[in-house]
């Protein structure tokens, strides 16, 4: 008990803060050290005890939210998989062999706002990793028979992705909520476009000219490694790389005037709801997506009333979860629920809002609120230990401002948040004009008012 | 104070308790793990999923002073948290708590481990929670998983390896919560336990935690002996028929007689890394069928349990196993529906991927049993291995859980152990070691597909009917004749199939 108070009153301390943060007051422990590039490239390091290990990381700023012409949702991550089809230094072959004699576990993947490639093996390797990606990050060169074919191994995944009803409703449910916004396709985009892909590879050429470039990429290092030979390797192997000169304009999402809904039929499974409410971009200066994620938290945690309610007590439902979303745009705010019975589909949807409605009115206990920004803290610190987490946490925040700083801006705001701001986030968005009801059940119709 | 360390003196002299530490002085937490020897083989026939259930209520439950919900609140603020995994042969609890807050969660993993309340609502809401798992998720939710699972179903059948350890639909139903005590009084005992420690913890909070779990039940625990895999005769195959499937899901099984107890393991480890090691586009399954071919997301091999492959991309820790088998995992393919309704050059075809991607795969395991590996990909393959292993251990809870696991197969350290064993290996051991352990004359295949493609892909398979590779004309057109040659070659390339059975979803598990 006294290191709970102990926690408040720190909590306390920190809300009286203004100004920049010092180092004692950042989550992320370690010095973030960045350097940019004079052709615009952030090149960011964090020095961690990791013996031996290093992850390297670039994310660039493209995801299929920058998929704005018509007929080419799920770009962003097709060309993920071409950015491993090869160099004329470095043919496919070449660079699986080079990689192959790092030992290094690397990948790469997309979402809505990024695509992240990384490395992690062997911090004496780090050069070599280095080398690699810089040669295909300016110099990758695939043949039209090699996009073509690429193409096949995309549908594979979607295929595999199809299998699960949950991701064919957040599929249904993005396409319903937006209207003009590029949200809503999902990362892997619309089939009929997944089917199209081998004929667009004059685009894939203007995509790689477009996002491939210094300006929308950040290196990120974390390990056993210092920054002034990060710096010094970056500027060695990525100085020369060219800044472009796109600028992606993604429409704008007209303010939704009444509620949508969406249904799946599909007995196959447990029914379940999900109620979506459009949301806030991400912001690691204003209170609201804070104060979002501080409600949700309380909201939906197994120590909540609702949650006690329909999974402990009632067993009405499986499970219960939800929160925002942390992208660049305004995106919806999920609140999912798996059922035990259909028929308490109404049931359940009204409780929820009835507990969304308690918030509004009568906030929550202070207590509560301080315990939840303590929850939110202890989860961080435990996580981070290892470098990939570090760095893949980092690219998170680099993604939404640019700044991997906003880390630990965004848990010096979490101290900031009150009981006030819960209930203004409440009202603000949780509003049935903004709402977007996902069901699934055996039914053919979803039967949610 | 004198009878308290009276008692612990008499626990220690009873039974030699088994402790893994990992001592992390700049660690800000602590994970402790405790490992039972009591896996779903412990399962009473009929009540399978027995042990998945006692786990679950031990860690979805109260204990005598606290319910359930009583310890959600508590630990709310630490971020504390806690899960139990059930594996064939053992059952893991797993504990991580900042420092800051070891002392009063303590007093938690202690209450949950010796004195579970085993409460009748909590009961209620596991037990739907895993009904609903062996009714419905795992044939709705992921084509991959559900072939993987059934693919053990096939090659353990009639032993106590062939059930889910979530157990079966019929058996799940009977599932008491009188069952669920027995079992705890019997199974999870202190002389089947394994204590594991990491981080920043203290010699007296570890002399603490054991002489706590030395209060454990004190029964003796009969495991029985872990049933081994079934030698098919010829290649056996089961298409499980569904609706909705959009493309088929492929896992094969063959027995194999080594484990990571054996120092051939080292060998076979490179050879398998080669052909297809999991989630890397080096191996050679994955550059013929995805790389080349464009066929589907991955191929990949494995000759021990990989758990959740979907999920993880190193080998999580946790699941060590006596009983072993060499698998294929080819990711969903398509299948002729699809195709039909995508390119009108392929209006006609009757089957899809499946065969030909089989066939493939199958074929390049016989092309290494053969030829063996060559001196450079054996040199390159083993450099990777040597440095790549040390990701498996890179967050100190996997460090533990491989410790752990190390016990298990009679090791004391299996990573550094097999980087040195790697380090003295020749290109003869490896390819002595695959010819000696692989096979791909008997083996079992498990297919989920759609109800559309079952019984054509039967024929197919049944009759050795030559399967050509069905490409769209814009692939098709690029292809070098390299690629076309082999193609040639794969599709009538003869696999050893002597039964076909289709099965519908709804009757799997049975």
């Amino acid at each position: 008990m006294k290191t709970l108070m102990n926690i408040v009153t720190v909590l306390l301390a920190v809300v009286m803060w203004s100004g920049s943060l010092s180092a004692a007051d950042k989550i992320l422990p370690y010095p973030i050290h960045q350097k940019t590039l004079t052709n615009g490239l952030n090149v960011v390091t964090v020095q961690f005890d990791s013996p031996g290990l290093a992850a390297f990381y670039i994310d660039v700023r493209v995801g299929s939210r920058n998929e704005v012409e018509e007929g080419v949702t799920g770009f962003a991550h097709f060309f993920e998989h071409m950015m491993f089809r090869g160099t004329d230094k470095y043919p496919r072959s070449k660079y699986n062999e080079v990689l192959k004699s790092v030992g290094a576990g690397a990948n790469a993947n997309t979402s809505l706002d990024r695509t992240i490639y990384h490395m992690t093996g062997d911090a004496t390797k780090l050069e070599t990793m280095f080398d690699l990606e810089s040669d295909r990050f300016m110099n990758l060169n695939y043949t039209e028979h090699d996009f073509k074919t690429e193409a096949g191994a995309v549908k594979g995944e979607y295929t595999k992705n199809f299998a699960s009803p949950y991701q064919q409703s957040y599929e249904n449910t993005m396409n319903t909520a937006f209207d003009k916004h590029t949200y809503k396709h999902t990362t892997m985009g619309f089939i009929k476009d997944i089917i199209d892909m081998p004929n667009q590879y004059k685009y894939s050429l203007e995509f790689f000219n477009r996002y491939y470039r210094p300006e929308y990429s950040t290196i990120v290092v974390v390990g056993d490694v210092t920054p002034e030979n990060v710096n010094a390797l970056a500027e060695k192997y990525f100085g020369m790389w060219k800044r472009g000169n796109y600028v992606s304009i993604v429409p704008v999402e007209p303010k939704q005037d009444s509620a949508r809904y969406t249904h799946l039929q599909n007995g196959g499974i447990p029914p379940a709801l999900s109620l979506n409410y459009k949301g806030p971009a991400f912001s690691d200066s204003q209170i609201d997506m804070p104060a979002l994620d501080v409600m949700t938290t309380i909201l939906f945690s197994p120590t909540s009333a609702l949650y006690k309610k329909l999974v402990i007590e009632e067993q009405k439902v499986r499970n219960l979860g939800g929160g925002a979303s942390d992208t660049r745009d305004p995106n919806l705010i999920n609140i999912q629920a798996s059922l035990v019975n259909k028929a308490d589909m109404q049931y359940v949807k009204d409780e929820i809002l009835k507990a969304v409605e308690e918030i509004k009115t009568n906030g929550v206990d202070e207590q509560l609120l301080a315990k939840t920004k303590s929850l939110l803290k202890y989860s961080y610190a435990m996580g981070i230990d290892n470098p990939s987490t570090i760095a893949n946490s980092l690219c998170s925040y680099i993604t939404l401002t640019g700044d991997p700083e906003s880390l630990n801006r965004l848990y010096a705001l979490y101290d900031n948040v009150t009981v006030a701001d819960l209930k203004m986030v409440t009202a603000k968005y949780f509003v049935s004009s903004g709402l977007t009801v996902a069901t699934i059940s055996a039914d053919a119709e979803g039967g949610v008012k | 104070m004198k009878t308290f360390i009276l008692t612990i003196i008499i626990a220690a002299t009873m039974f030699a308790q088994d402790v893994v530490e990992l001592k992390q002085l700049n660690s800000n937490k602590v994970v402790i793990k405790l490992a039972f020897r009591n896996g779903s083989i412990s399962d009473p026939k009929g009540k399978e999923g027995l042990t998945t259930a006692a786990a679950n209520l031990i860690t979805q439950g109260g204990t005598k002073e606290m319910t359930y919900s009583e310890i959600q609140d508590k630990i709310y603020p630490w971020a504390a948290g806690y899960n139990s995994q059930v594996d064939k042969e053992e059952t893991i609890f797993t504990f991580a708590v900042h420092i800051d807050f070891l002392d009063q969660f303590y007093p938690i993993v202690k209450g949950l481990m010796l004195t579970p309340s085993f409460a009748e609502n909590d009961f209620q809401r596991v037990m739907k929670n895993q009904q609903n798992y062996v009714d419905q998720v795992i044939r709705a939710s992921s084509d991959e998983e559900y072939s993987k699972k059934s693919l053990e179903d096939l090659l353990f059948r009639g032993t106590n390896y062939q059930s889910m350890v979530q157990g079966k639909s019929e058996s799940v139903k009977g599932i008491t919560l009188d069952d669920i005590k027995k079992h705890y009084a019997t199974m999870f005992t202190k002389h089947n336990l394994t204590i594991g420690i990491a981080g920043k913890y203290s010699d007296a909070f570890l002399k603490q935690l054991k002489a706590d779990l030395a209060t454990l039940p004190g029964a003796k625990p009969t495991i029985a002996a872990p049933g081994k895999a079934k030698m098919p005769n010829g290649i056996d195959v089961e298409i499980i028929a569904k609706d909705g499937a959009f493309g088929s899901a492929i896992f094969t099984g063959t027995p194999l007689t080594i484990t990571r107890s054996s120092n051939d393991f080292a060998a076979l480890m490179v050879a398998n890394s080669y052909l297809g090691e999991h989630r890397k586009s080096y191996g050679q399954l994955y550059q013929k069928l995805r790389e080349t071919r464009s066929m589907n997301y991955g191929d990949y091999s494995y000759i021990e349990w990989y758990n959740n492959g979907g999920g993880y991309m190193l080998p999580p820790p946790g699941v060590p196993r006596n009983s072993n088998y060499f698998a294929l995992w080819i990711r969903p393919v398509q299948i002729a529906k699809q195709l039909k309704q995508q390119y009108k050059e392929l209006a006609d075809i009757k089957v899809g991927h499946a065969h030909f991607s089989l066939r493939m795969a199958v074929r390049e395991v016989d092309l290494l049993i053969k030829n063996g590996m060559s001196k450079e990909d054996f040199e390159a393959t083993r450099t990777f291995l040597r440095s790549y292993m040390k990701l498996y251990v890179a967050n100190p809870s996997d460090q533990l859980g491989y410790l752990m696991d190390s016990k298990f197969y009679g090791r004391k350290d299996y990573i550094k152990e097999m980087d040195k064993l790697l380090s003295k290996l020749t290109l003869s051991d490896v390819n002595k070691a695959i010819k000696k352990y692989w096979r791909t004359d008997n083996m079992f295949v498990t297919i989920v597909t759609d109800r559309s493609e079952a019984e054509e892909l039967a024929k197919s398979l049944k009759e050795n009917t030559p399967s050509p590779m069905s490409y769209s004309n814009i692939v098709k057109a690029g292809l070098p004749k390299s690629v076309l040659d082999e193609d040639d070659i794969v599709s009538t390339f003869k696999l050893n199939v002597k039964n076909v059975t289709i099965v519908d979803s709804k009757d799997t598990f049975k």
